[in-house]
């Protein structure tokens, strides 16, 4: 992640944070934090307990990030980076904001002729490759809720169509109700899910597979002579497993229907 | 093949009960960014450092990447990082960590580490490379934190051990790992204990002398990895690491990271190395020809080493010798009149000695080097009455000791950093401390093992030192000191050249290692005479070999004329 990107991540966030932005110089810029933000950001939780206890005025603080720090040493504010745990922790924060939607197609009917709505359920959706190493891959998938109609990259289909969406049903519309019941929807997409990982080339699993047999294979020979093998045996063979085990895990990281019309995504 | 897939349900059950209750939703901008975010902290490929994209303020160089991928891809993060000292073994360890810290791989850590390093190490792992670790404290004991260090004295003691051997950790590093090389100790057997999923063992000296040292090492990380216990031992049982064949080499090339100095192609700040000769005063002489000249036969110590260790205590300060002296009064009981008596006579000399010559020099040297300067000496009584001496003259100084309690080392680095000029030091205080603000050593008295010496010099010649290195070697004309000098810093050239350069001629000529020659010189040596011919002996060889180089060298292991 570049700076620029960090810099245009943080701006976002803040402002759909409500923070506003008071100072803003291109290298640094500082942002008046909401008592809510805050509060999860800056881990005073005995002053938030005071000032609702004696029911004081609230006094949120200002941070300053300095996000161009390559020819400036002056240390007018946090330097924010990639490995910053600030940053890290706004990275937390939004994904506990960010985990759940429900968004309607912002298109207004009349009152002849109401625009019906479909739901679809998007799963976005990390699955992880997990050996003594590791790699991640993303996939976001949408189902029709109606008709069973399941679309891959779904997320990118949302913000690809310009499509106006809002929190709010538009006037003059109406949603369908799930013909297919969300938590059978929800199974649905795991199903897809697993069936698209088993049909997968697993040779990075046979390849962690063979170095934890290599592995164990030595560990035998070194204890080949104890008639009954020590307590030493069995941790050093866990903890081979522990560190050569293929296996893969899949986590939502968020997702939430979509009243979408019936003409998209046809 | 089948492989284990497991789906996790969090998201999904609270899904439903925001649909049940109709919410709370989040906004689409938020939404995005959480995805962003999660995005941005994939891990794209099995293979490629990512911890360098957290780190963009750490400036690893090349042979310490080439370090961290050789652990992380082809050793499957097991190793022993043997690179030579001050090479930057704490990067090479910080940076394996922090990348199985970022692919989700470890979260609960043990990082064991000489208790004067603890703080450095704290220090490093949160400043350079953002790793929320913590010193040991009995607040939190063991579970609490994630990634705690500690030493290993406080981590094998009950009850301790006890509670470590019951956490589960993902990573296990230990530094000064050449404590671990016997399989009788304690260190060792609880070292062993521990459960190892990834395990870093760290040492700039993975052989001393016996075969048997890499194989327990070995063993502690990878067991099997070198055979059982019972074959290795038939077959190297006893041998000097020069009978290291081709294949036991490869099998440890396969575990462990060996990098010189010489190898890294870093320009290295210059050391200048000074040796200062220093005379004795007439009583000082006096003081010093009476232990030489005691008769052997009476027999009053045990050994000859014990004699020696006089003589050089001898050319440090009175005090060592008397320090000494009063030491083996207590252990005889009752003491020898032999014994009572020269030491009587020793004492009634030593109070006619007003002056410390070699402090004297100190003292003129230290004056106008005028900036930081590290003293190191063997004796704790020199050290002491050294510090007495330049109180004496406003010089304002502080001491250091191995013993000395965690907080307090830090204390006194952190006083020789802002407000000391010297920095005095005994040797056990070399091992753990780094001083690369300091450029300017004396070493008051030399160290007959050159290991010793190297760690001395790491103290302050490492990456990070910024200025030329300067040394002074003090001795004492016409002592074992100056004899020890010769050989080891003038003939050998040892403080040009690094010692595993030379242990590296010394195993292509199959003549046993540099530490091997040198204790037989000095601790087995009968008499001045003996040690004498020793020295020429092998100042030959070593002359032989700088004679012969490259090819010629490898020409000359053919015939084996030499030993």
């Amino acid at each position: 992640m570049q700076q620029q990107e960090i810099r245009q991540f943080l701006k976002r966030f803040f402002d759909a944070t409500q923070c506003k932005t008071v100072q803003d110089d291109g290298n640094a810029f500082t942002v008046q934090l909401t008592v809510d933000m805050d509060k999860a950001l800056m881990n005073r939780p005995f002053y938030w307990h005071y000032i609702e206890k004696t029911r004081g005025t609230p006094n949120p603080q200002k941070i300053t990030f300095l996000t161009d720090f390559s020819n400036s040493n002056e240390s007018k504010g946090e330097k924010i980076h990639f490995g910053s745990p600030r940053l890290h922790q706004i990275f937390q924060l939004t994904k506990k904001l960010g985990g759940f939607i429900r968004m309607f197609e912002d298109r207004p009917g009349t009152v002849q002729n109401h625009t019906p709505l479909i739901p679809w359920l998007c799963m976005n959706i990390k699955v992880s490759y997990i050996c003594d190493r590791k790699k991640d891959e993303f996939h976001s998938i949408g189902l029709n809720l109606i008709n069973g109609k399941m679309l891959d990259n779904f997320h990118y289909l949302l913000k690809d169509t310009s499509m106006p969406l809002s929190m709010k049903m538009p006037d003059f519309a109406f949603t369908f109700t799930p013909l297919i019941k969300p938590v059978s929807g929800i199974k649905r997409i795991e199903q897809y899910i697993r069936s698209q990982l088993q049909q997968e080339d697993h040779t990075w699993a046979m390849e962690a597979k063979k170095r934890w047999e290599r592995d164990e294979k030595l560990l035998n020979i070194f204890f080949e002579e104890w008639e009954e093998k020590p307590e030493q045996y069995e941790i050093e063979k866990e903890a081979l497993r522990e560190q050569y085990e293929p296996k893969i895990s899949v986590d939502c990281i968020n997702g939430g229907i979509f009243y979408l019309t019936k003409d998209r995504f046809r | 093949m089948e492989v284990r897939i497991d789906f996790h349900q969090t998201w999904q059950n609270a899904f439903l009960q925001r649909l049940e209750r109709d919410g709370p939703w989040s906004n689409w901008e938020i939404y995005q960014l959480a995805l962003e975010a999660e995005q941005h902290t994939f891990v794209s490929d099995f293979d490629n450092l990512q911890s360098l994209k957290f780190l963009p303020e750490l400036k690893p160089l090349p042979h310490q990447l080439e370090a961290v991928k050789q652990v992380i891809e082809n050793m499957n993060g097991k190793a022993i990082l043997a690179d030579e000292v001050g090479l930057g073994k704490t990067i090479e360890a910080g940076l394996i960590l922090k990348e199985y810290m970022i692919r989700g791989l470890v979260k609960k850590v043990l990082i064991l580490v000489p208790a004067s390093l603890i703080s450095q190490w704290v220090l490093e792992l949160n400043k350079k490379f953002y790793i929320p670790a913590v010193p040991y404290k009995k607040s939190w004991g063991w579970k609490d934190q994630d990634i705690i260090v500690s030493s290993l004295d406080t981590a094998k003691r009950s009850p301790h051990a006890e509670m470590i051997l019951e956490q589960n950790y993902d990573f296990i590093i230990i530094d000064e790992a050449h404590k671990l090389k016997n399989a009788q100790t304690k260190n060792y057997q609880f070292v062993q204990r521990l459960k190892k999923k990834f395990c870093l063992l760290l040492t700039a000296t993975p052989i001393q002398n016996k075969v048997e040292e890499i194989f327990h090492l070995v063993s502690l990380l990878k067991p099997g990895h070198l055979g059982s216990s019972s074959n290795f031992l038939k077959k190297y049982k006893g041998s000097h690491r020069k009978e290291i064949d081709d294949g036991l080499k490869d099998l440890i090339r396969k575990v462990m990271v060996r990098q010189s100095r010489r190898e890294t192609n870093i320009q290295w700040t210059k050391r200048h190395v000074e040796t200062v000769i220093i005379n004795f005063t007439p009583k000082e002489r006096e003081f010093y020809e009476m232990i030489i000249k005691f008769p052997k036969k009476e027999a009053i110590f045990d050994n000859a080493f014990s004699l020696l260790t006089l003589k050089r205590e001898a050319c440090s300060s009175k005090e060592a010798v008397f320090f000494t002296l009063k030491n083996m009064l207590k252990k005889q009981n009752p003491p020898s009149p032999a014994l009572v008596d020269f030491t009587n006579q020793l004492i009634k000399k030593m109070e006619g000695i007003t002056v410390n010559s070699k402090a004297e020099k100190a003292l003129d040297l230290i004056r106008k080097i005028d900036d930081k300067v590290i003293i190191f000496t063997e004796y704790r009584a020199t050290q002491l009455y050294l510090q007495w001496f330049f109180q004496k003259h406003g010089i304002r100084s502080v001491p250091f000791r191995g013993g000395f309690k965690r907080g307090k080392k830090d204390w006194m680095k952190e006083l020789f950093q802002t407000s000391a000029q010297v920095f005095i030091s005994t040797e056990a205080g070399g091992e753990g401390i780094n001083l690369q603000f300091c450029n300017h050593m004396i070493n008051f008295d030399l160290p007959w093992n050159p290991m010793k010496l190297e760690q001395r010099i790491g103290r302050i010649h490492r990456l990070g030192q910024q200025k030329d290195v300067f040394i002074y070697n003090f001795a004492v004309k016409n002592t074992v000191e100056e004899q020890i000098l010769k050989l080891l810093y003038e003939k050998i050239n040892l403080f040009e050249r690094v010692i595993g350069e030379l242990d590296e001629i010394l195993t292509k000529l199959n003549v046993g290692t540099l530490h091997e020659h040198l204790t037989d010189i000095f601790a087995t040596s009968e008499s001045e005479g003996e040690m004498k011919i020793k020295m020429d002996n092998f100042t030959s060889v070593i002359e032989l070999a700088q004679s012969l180089k490259g090819d010629e060298l490898d020409a000359a292991t053919g015939n084996s004329s030499i030993s």
